[in-house]
């Protein structure tokens, strides 16, 4: 047993189907221009007048840290309570609008899939929809996340058909 | 890789140069954004499967994105001091995949590599194209670190407006019409 996350949720307590709330994050000029500088140095990112003229229309966030902070709110609120084993990658990543200065986001998680790994008996897969929104309630980015998360008794046989 | 839209060679590998991890800058990373144990706690992350400390997989992502601008910029110099005028690149519409192949530790060098595998002009945003970019992430070991399909914006050259599209933006720049007409298209 893992005493870093004996207590936490394993893959046998999560249920396909269930959502979790993200909270919000409020995302401000500085934190914009702070992430740019260090990962994103477009001048869309850094500077009002480019992000005018840009397709952006105005000062935004980089999608990386859309990203990053929906990957923090998804960290403090499902991440860090099940016993996870890191992450396996994302597809379907779709930026549907940019974040701009001082506007928040929220959203929620789905768990849209449960599945035993085919190697390690120890080891699930969740895959969880991410649907992230602005104060508005308009689509910013989505995107389907696969998680790996201990079995909490890995002897447990595979089910037939389990694993498609 | 800041060329015009229309100058871009498919299948050419460009190296976007390396990068080394160094402890601190991982658990800077994860309290900020991805604050699970093995990425910001090195004596828990022993209990883990890594067995020790690993970046988060949106550290190495984010890092060579920055490599990729980097690389946008170094081009856009170059092509200025051959005389001409470097291509505009547009924000990105979104990943198809990313694949998290092995973690990254402290001390491990990751090299970048980009490659355009795709391109065709953009259905909804006229003058812009659409690129559909590899890249791909190595350790010093030569093992793959990831692996990404990004789509991303880039603006045509040699685009000319179609007549009806430009009488059309000339009439919006107008006090009245314009006002009507962006009613009316919303």
């Amino acid at each position: 047993m893992n005493p870093i996350t004996e207590n936490r949720r394993h893959y046998e307590d999560l249920v396909e189907g269930e959502t979790i709330d993200l909270g919000r994050i409020a995302v401000s000029k500085e934190m914009i221009t702070g992430f740019a500088r260090e990962f994103d140095p477009f001048p869309f990112h850094l500077d009002e007048a480019a992000a005018k003229a840009s397709l952006l229309g105005g000062l935004a966030s980089s999608g990386w840290q859309t990203a990053a902070l929906t990957l923090r709110m998804l960290g403090d609120t499902f991440l860090t309570r099940i016993a996870s084993m890191g992450g396996l990658g994302f597809s379907d990543l779709k930026w549907k609008k940019p974040v701009m200065v001082d506007d928040t986001i929220t959203g929620t998680a789905t768990i849209a899939a449960l599945r035993r790994s085919r190697h390690h008996p120890e080891r699930g897969i969740v895959t969880v929809d991410l649907d992230v929104r602005n104060q508005r309630g308009e689509p910013v980015m989505t995107m389907r996340l696969a998680n790996l998360v201990e079995l909490r008794d890995p002897s447990l046989p595979l089910v037939e058909g389990e694993n498609p | 890789m800041t060329r015009w839209f229309e100058d871009i060679t498919l299948d050419e590998a460009f190296p976007l140069g390396s990068h080394h991890f160094t402890e601190a800058e991982i658990i800077r990373f994860g309290q900020l954004y991805d604050p699970q144990y093995f990425h910001v706690d090195p004596e828990a992350a022993r209990h883990s499967h890594f067995g020790g400390l690993v970046a988060s997989g949106w550290h190495t992502v984010s890092v060579g994105h920055r490599h990729m601008v980097d690389a946008l910029f170094a081009e856009e110099d170059r092509l200025r001091g051959e005389g001409k005028e470097p291509g505009v690149s547009g924000p990105s519409p979104g990943v198809n995949k990313m694949q998290f192949k092995a973690p990254v530790r402290p001390g491990d060098t990751v090299t970048y590599t980009l490659t355009v595998t795709g391109k065709r002009p953009s259905n909804s945003i006229p003058g812009w194209g659409l690129l559909f970019n590899t890249l791909e992430a190595v350790n010093q070991h030569g093992e793959l670190v990831y692996h990404a399909e990004l789509v991303g914006f880039s603006k045509l050259r040699d685009y000319r407006m179609p007549i009806g599209l430009r009488l059309y933006l000339a009439l919006t720049r107008l006090p009245v019409l314009g006002k009507v007409l962006a009613k009316r298209t919303g």
